[in-house]
């Protein structure tokens, strides 16, 4: 159980340093079906989880200067007028339309990214 | 003003639990010709408030497991510091690419995902109308 949860967490924590992004995407479905914790625990337990690894891999990024502090906080400021926006929206509608919308937009921009 | 617009649209997706961090790097390299490991950053800073806010909350409701949580977080540490060390000496047209790919590669999971709900809907109507 202990090596499960040590790969599962170095996965994640390699993804999220390398791309400053989607450490979630791996954590909540290895919480949900590998180590089987229902829906609600695993979104939790995986930004706990992921806090750490987000704050070292921050400053390795500072250290190369790469951090822009102004663009990073006006995003926040538009991240959580967003995510209350978001947790309203998730209330009342049903998200299987955004979900295809949003992998058709992945593919679009998957390819754009590669080529 | 377009920061903040990229932030809400991120903070929408974050909210609906779709991976808001991918779009936020995604918009700012496309929209506004941010360099990727600035936007990488940028995304890093922008989950460090939140998570700590949704930290606090999620732990008042006794809904995170520590015994899973934290061997999770010291391992991902490790893997995070492996990772940004290796992220910050790639050149940026490099790790745009890779970006790119491991997009296509979630795309790739939502599509099988998609179509096993599908086959799932399918087989629960059929089961209703066979009653």
């Amino acid at each position: 159980m202990m090596t499960k949860k040590v790969i599962i967490g170095i996965m994640s924590g390699l993804i999220s340093g390398f791309f400053g992004a989607g450490g979630g995407m791996i954590l909540v479905p290895a919480y949900m079906y590998i180590l089987k914790m229902p829906d609600k625990k695993a979104r939790a337990t995986s930004v706990f989880s992921i806090m750490p690894m987000v704050l070292a891999s921050t400053l390795f990024y500072v250290q190369k200067s790469y951090l822009d502090l102004q663009l990073g906080i006006k995003c926040i400021i538009g991240g959580i007028i967003g995510g209350i926006i978001g947790t309203k929206l998730l209330e009342r509608f049903s998200i299987k339309t955004l979900k295809i919308m949003f992998t058709l937009f992945l593919i679009y921009a998957s390819i754009k990214l590669i080529i | 003003m377009l920061e903040i617009g990229i932030g809400i649209v991120a903070g929408i997706i974050s909210g609906l639990g779709m991976g808001g961090g991918t779009i936020l790097i995604l918009a700012l390299i496309l929209l506004m010709n941010i360099e990727q490991h600035v936007a990488q950053a940028s995304n890093l800073l922008f989950f460090i408030p939140t998570s700590i806010v949704a930290t606090v909350i999620n732990a008042k409701k006794k809904r995170i497991d520590w015994k899973v949580g934290i061997p999770i977080a010291l391992s991902g540490t490790l893997g995070a510091i492996i990772g940004a060390k290796f992220a910050i000496q790639i050149e940026s047209t490099n790790l745009r690419k890779y970006f790119g790919i491991f997009l296509g590669i979630i795309a790739l999971n939502e599509i099988y995902n998609l179509i096993k709900m599908y086959i799932l809907e399918q087989k629960t109507n059929n089961k209703n109308k066979s009653k």
